[in-house]
């Protein structure tokens, strides 16, 4: 396949992965027509404040805003792309015009996955999102989420600090499933002592309940409450690109270089990359970032750029405990202590596999990532 | 150019680090250190890989 010379990019798509994408174009040599195309009106912002500090901070609504972005590209906010026309290079905009394009970055995310068409249901996903729950939650409602994963307890957690009685719906114990069981004990026993209520059902719908949903849990209960919010994940952004034969299994399959096509590069929440344990989207911040270093770098000098080296790096900050891991998530089993001790204190904790390498944990615990990811490598 | 740390916002990821070791590390305790808060052309891409990377924009340049 032939690639046009390099004198127009588009990205598509104005989170952290489009903004680094455009910014890595640039420092990779890249001097062309740039353009950013972003569906929301606000510059690119921190999407993982907006569960944590954007929910808890007093009038500071700013911890989710980012540096001003350096690229220089032409941005076009509060503009959706709604067809690709790879034959053509084309990127057909909702504004009724197209964006001609030698090579493209299709960074469009993903979006909170609802249980209902019902209008009362929020969820937390863009900046207008968590703004509308910080207004709704300020006089204390009653609260019900929707979904016991790390944005769900996150936002629980924001909601019980704003005074609201809160309760979790979770299918088994919230966080066993992205943790492991031993790290969700630790914040089921935080979760309960701040005042959370948990229930555990097979599963939720939401019904009609003329302005806020009432929750139906499998086994019969309902609960009803002021607020109800779900989290239960999300969906790739791919709609636009239906006609493109460029989706595979709702996401974008990518090489180890994030190119879906010698032209077209896919990075952040929609693309599926190789790791080790098979093709998949890690929707996370320094994923989004990683992905999106290495594919500009490809698109700009081909097969000379080097491929994706990734080891995933999360955090969540939730009932007065933070937690940071790198490694790969839930972890089984019982930790080895290399600093502190069990009881849901600061503590640095290892899940060491038979290769010697390891999962490591730090919670409540000030320590940089480079030494995370030493730690992950060797015998401590 | 100079590299402008926020500090009650610093929250010690050290991604930062990761990104630009030559001009910042975190210390034993988890606090950010400036190695070199003015930095030339020649580091400004990896200043701003540092600034672009933190998720709670606790950098900035001027």
């Amino acid at each position: 396949m032939s690639t046009a010379p390099l004198r127009r990019v588009v990205v598509v798509g104005n989170g952290i992965a489009g903004l680094t994408a455009a910014d890595t174009l640039r420092e990779a040599g890249f001097d062309g027509e740039l353009t950013i195309v972003g569906d929301e009106r606000h510059p690119a912002y921190s999407r993982p404040a907006l569960s944590k500090a954007l929910l808890l901070d007093g009038d500071d609504l700013t911890s989710h805003e980012l540096p001003p972005a350096g690229h220089g590209a032409a941005e076009l906010l509060g503009v959706r792309a709604t067809g690709l026309d790879l034959d053509h290079r084309l990127v057909s905009l909702d504004d009724g015009t197209a964006l001609p394009y030698d090579r493209l970055v299709l960074a469009t995310g993903s979006r909170a996955r609802r249980l209902s068409a019902l209008p009362g249901e929020l969820t937390l996903r863009g900046l207008d999102d968590a703004l509308a729950l910080r207004r709704r939650v300020a006089a204390g409602p009653s609260v019900v989420v929707v979904g016991g994963g790390p944005l769900g307890m996150e936002i629980a957690s924001g909601c019980l600090a704003s005074g609201c009685e809160v309760t979790l719906v979770s299918q088994g114990t919230p966080l066993r499933q992205q943790l492991g069981p031993y790290l969700a004990g630790v914040f089921a026993r935080a979760a309960r002592d701040r005042g959370l209520t948990v229930v555990e059902s097979a599963g939720a719908q939401l019904a009609d309940g003329g302005g806020v949903p009432r929750v139906v849990l499998a086994e019969g209960g309902v609960l009803e409450a002021e607020v109800v919010l779900t989290a239960a994940g999300d969906i790739p952004n791919t709609e636009w690109l239906a006609g493109s034969g460029l989706t595979a299994r709702g996401a974008i399959e990518v090489d180890a270089r994030g190119l879906v096509r010698p032209d077209v590069a896919a990075v952040g929440d929609l693309a599926a990359f190789p790791t080790p344990r098979g093709r998949r989207r890690v929707p996370l911040w320094s994923s989004a970032i990683e992905q999106a270093k290495v594919a500009a770098r490809a698109l700009v000098r081909g097969d000379a750029s080097p491929p994706l080296r990734f080891q995933p790096y999360f955090w969540t900050e939730q009932f007065g405990l933070s937690l940071k891991a790198v490694g790969t998530l839930p972890v089984d089993g019982e930790p080895e202590y290399v600093d502190g001790e069990p009881g849901g204190g600061p503590a640095l904790m290892r899940w060491p596999h038979a290769d010697g390498t390891a999962d490591v944990v730090a919670l409540d615990y000030r320590v940089p990532i480079p030494r995370l990811r030493r730690m992950t490598q060797a015998a401590a | 150019m100079k590299i402008v740390l926020n500090r009650p916002r610093c929250e010690g990821h050290g991604l930062c680090e990761e990104a630009a070791p030559q001009l910042m590390h975190l210390d034993d305790e988890g606090e950010l250190v400036l190695d070199r808060e003015e930095f030339d052309a020649a580091d400004a891409a990896l200043a701003h890989a540092a600034v672009r990377v933190c998720p709670v924009a606790a950098l900035r340049i001027a």
